[in-house]
């Protein structure tokens, strides 16, 4: 039963699932508390990752934010489903990796358009990082352009710092196949972005 | 010229975006109860059609049961009896019960009028001995075979028709016995 209890910690597993233990602490797991704790701790540790992958994914705040509530609600769901193979967090990941391939096919059927990638709509609050924005700019638009794979695992590694064995459980690939896609993935921008440069 | 490889890292690394989004989580937190209350109805429900299905099952399970019992053929009873015999067991009850009564007052009217007819001396006494002799021979032989099949109407008619007429033999009797006096 769902509790949404307001005194989260982080050193517990889920009755439902004793394997459903968060991976984020090195504290002892403390048998009892409710999914309520488990996700609320969840969104409190991987939020704003998760937030970003989303928004990497679908180019759009909004639908990042209604991918992550999706995703929190499969993963609830599928709960008693987790057979322990992998972290909890990275099982939540794939979760919202797949869910946000989904919530782009709707939208893309409901919007009639091909291609989505990131469209600047964040909210104010999202302070635009410094550096070589022309880059930036254009790079988010070349990484909306690869193949949906080459595209998960280099945001994955290069935006969101995932290792090769994490983004191999969380794509469910080999971990040589996400270094493949990686490599395949940077040739493909060196690419694009080589035309683009000023000389 | 081409952009490096640590070009490309450091550009995507500022694809992190992080922005505030106080409404998120009780969003998602009241999507979550929402979700575990469907689900709790969800198995209440589930619960429920159970324990209907298997309470339904066993009376299915118990009618089914008594309607094959009261259906299967008694040791030595053919099925087509059996069947009658459920279907008619309690008219028949109450047959046999107003024909015991019946038959009690032919007896009683018999007891009453054999002295008569025993002292038979006209030939129309002689002939209601006679017919009543063989009134009660028929009688008896109908008896014996609705023994052998209790639930055989036609052959209880056919009794009911010869306490009649027996009934009626005997009123003659008596009749002219008092047409005498």
């Amino acid at each position: 039963m769902w509790h949404g209890g307001e005194d989260a910690t982080s050193d517990w597993t889920v009755p439902g699932n004793p394997l459903l233990r968060l991976d984020f602490t090195e504290e002892a797991s403390v048998p009892g508390q409710d999914e309520g704790v488990f996700f609320e701790e969840l969104y409190r540790s991987h939020g704003a990752r998760m937030k970003s992958v989303a928004y990497n994914i679908l180019g759009s705040a909004a639908d990042a934010e209604d991918a992550v509530q999706e995703a929190f609600l499969r993963a609830y769901r599928s709960m008693s489903s987790f057979k322990g193979t992998a972290r909890a967090s990275t099982w939540f990941y794939r979760i919202l990796v797949n869910t946000c391939h989904d919530v782009g096919r709707q939208r893309r059927r409901r919007r009639g358009e091909t291609e989505l990638g990131p469209e600047d709509q964040l909210p104010p609050s999202a302070a635009a990082p410094a550096g070589d924005a022309p880059l930036r700019v254009t790079l988010e638009k070349a990484v909306a352009r690869l193949r949906p794979r080459q595209r998960d695992v280099f945001l994955l590694f290069e935006v969101e710092g995932f290792l090769h064995r994490e983004i191999a459980e969380i794509l469910d690939i080999a971990e040589g196949t996400s270094k493949a896609l990686l490599f395949e993935a940077k040739r493909e921008l060196q690419s694009v972005l080589g035309e683009a440069r000023p000389a | 010229m081409k952009y490096t490889d640590e070009e490309i890292s450091r550009a995507a690394r500022e694809l992190h975006r992080e922005w505030e989004s106080p409404q998120l989580w009780p969003r998602i937190q009241a999507a979550l109860a929402a979700e575990a209350a469907r689900a709790e109805r969800s198995r209440a429900l589930h619960v429920r059609g159970w324990l209907s299905l298997a309470a339904a099952a066993a009376v299915l399970v118990f009618g089914v049961s008594v309607l094959l019992r009261a259906r299967a053929p008694l040791p030595g009873v053919p099925a087509a009896e059996a069947e009658r015999r459920l279907l008619t067991d309690k008219a028949l009850r109450e047959v046999e019960r107003t024909e015991s009564d019946y038959v009690r007052s032919i007896d009683e009217l018999s007891r009453v009028a054999a002295p008569k007819v025993e002292e038979a001396g006209s030939p129309l006494m002689m002939g209601y001995r006679e017919k009543l002799l063989l009134l009660d021979s028929a009688i008896a032989e109908c008896r014996a075979r609705i023994d052998r099949n209790r639930f055989n109407a036609r052959l209880r008619r056919e009794l009911l028709s010869l306490y009649q007429e027996k009934q009626h033999t005997l009123q003659q009797v008596m009749k002219e016995e008092t047409d005498a006096l």
